[in-house]
């Protein structure tokens, strides 16, 4: 569903991406991992078509309307309530404005659906990208770090959600530093490191194949030990 | 048409909450109304206050908050995911800028209530008000395009507002000026509002002039920074 090839992507001298290719299929979550600087959030540009890469091909299987997107940069309005800022969204897609409740339900917002977004917190603030993301209810899901900073009950109900979305029939494509996040969620994941994709597969098969699954499946042995650095 | 409208009610709810904005809006059409009310000093001009008032906020008041709007949802991001969703730049430029239109003549007919005057005065009065503030509305707008961020388009708009504002005031102190002046909006709506026996026509033209001017700019603006995901 989700594909690329040879993505090449320069910003000035610096060549960010050096050839990527991964393909992601249809209703699965998959997870996109590297240390920081290593491009995820440049690939979803690329791929939300936000940035022009400067090489090989990609495409997602869906247009932009059936698109959901979240970004670290949540372009959120913050002087207007959480409800406002999905409404507004319903109104441009053309959908009922129930549905903006309905997302707002579903991240767990519904009381703070007249709060202004300037006095929510950092977690709420995320869950309500994420509903803006959700609302519509796209076929193609990009999120990216979407549990980076929330408490771990706040991030399991995201997790809960995300599940739910793929056995929906969604398909996810998320980025992660998390390795305990890449391991109960995704269903195949991605190591980016220099550029390019090191290591892909099923999270446990992964571990298997570098013997780094003693107890548990460890896959933060297996990046430290493919790229040398530490995700954090 | 959804989209425009639903741009249009956005930017309505958000003025409302945007002291920035709002305080254009209010402060201006108040104080005019409380200077009328309470400064009764014999011998001034009829309306010195409203006309003073309207005259500011028409060419200086909305540039800024134009060019803020338009700079913050830029800035913010918040475009960009508007863009995803399928909003296509002019939807957003026509709603954005249309909310701003309608709320300038809404306070230029404000003024005129706060005003008194004669029903021809009130129709010149209204004429170069709504035309004026629309002019600056557009103005504002392509500065708040061509700035990467709110704080180049507070650098930008500020020293622009400020000589399309002040100009009309320094030329009446000096006649080179005043002549340089005339082909500024401003000017002329300072002519009209200070002497309603002033011929309406080529004031209008000279705003006419300015909104087509501007609207050039913005074009430019629009086309060389464009508004775009990629
Ligand atoms: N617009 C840009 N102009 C120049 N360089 C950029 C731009 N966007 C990203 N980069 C560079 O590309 C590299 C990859 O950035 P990117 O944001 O994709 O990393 P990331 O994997 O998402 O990192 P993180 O985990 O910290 O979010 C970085 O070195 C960054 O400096
Ligand atoms: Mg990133």
């Amino acid at each position: 569903m989700i594909h690329m090839n040879g993505i090449v992507k320069r910003f000035g001298e610096q060549t960010v991406l050096s050839g990527v290719t991964f393909e992601v299929k249809e209703r699965e979550i998959f997870g996109l991992l590297g240390p920081s600087g290593a491009g995820k959030t440049t690939i979803i540009n690329i791929l939300t078509k936000q940035l022009n890469a400067d090489g090989g091909s990609h495409g997602t299987g869906a247009d932009m309307l059936e698109t959901g997107l979240m970004l670290d940069a949540d372009g959120l309005y913050g002087r207007l309530n959480c409800l406002d800022n999905l409404n507004l969204f319903a109104d441009v897609y053309g959908i009922p404005r129930s549905k903006s409740l309905e997302a707002l339900k579903n991240v767990g917002l519904t009381d703070a659906a007249k709060k202004a977004v300037n006095e929510l917190s950092n977690g709420m603030r995320q869950r309500l990208s994420l509903a803006r993301a959700i609302l519509h209810e796209p076929k193609v899901l990009f999120l990216d770090e979407p549990t980076s900073g929330l408490d771990p009950a706040t991030a399991k109900g995201i997790h809960t959600l995300i599940l739910g979305l793929r056995d929906n029939g969604a398909t996810v494509f998320l980025t992660t530093h998390n390795m305990d996040e890449a391991i109960k969620l995704c269903d195949h994941i991605g190591l980016l490191h220099k550029g390019k994709i090191i290591e892909e597969g099923v999270p446990a098969d992964i571990c298997e194949r570098h013997n780094s699954f003693k107890t548990v499946p460890d896959l933060e042995a297996v990046f430290i030990n493919l790229t040398g650095v530490e995700l954090e | 048409m959804r989209i425009i409208k639903a741009i249009f009610i956005k930017q309505a709810k958000d003025m409302f909450k945007n002291p920035m904005v709002l305080v254009m809006f209010i402060i201006f059409p108040v104080v005019a109304l409380m200077m009328t009310k309470l400064v009764t000093v014999e011998d001034l001009p009829p309306n010195m206050f409203v006309t003073m008032m309207a005259a500011i906020f028409a060419g200086m008041g909305l540039i800024s908050s134009a060019t803020g709007v338009i700079a913050e949802d830029i800035e913010q991001k918040s475009l960009r995911f508007l863009m995803i969703a399928g909003v296509k730049p002019y939807q957003y430029l026509f709603g954005t800028i249309g909310f701003y239109l309608l709320a300038g003549a809404v306070a230029s007919v404000l003024f005129a209530l706060i005003g008194d005057f004669t029903g021809t005065e009130t129709l010149k009065f209204l004429a170069v008000m709504i035309s004026g503030t629309a002019a600056s509305i557009l103005l504002g707008a392509a500065i708040g395009l061509l700035s990467k961020n709110q704080k180049t388009a507070t650098s930008l708009s500020m020293p622009v507002a400020m000589i399309v504002g002040f100009t009309p005031m320094i030329a009446t102190f000096n006649e080179t000026v005043e002549k340089a002046a005339g082909v500024l909006y401003t000017q002329q709506i300072n002519v009209i509002v200070n002497d309603f026996s002033a011929g309406l026509w080529k004031p209008l033209l000279v705003i006419a002039c300015n909104i087509a001017v501007f609207i050039v700019i913005f074009v430019a603006a629009y086309k060389k920074k464009g508004i775009k995901l990629s």
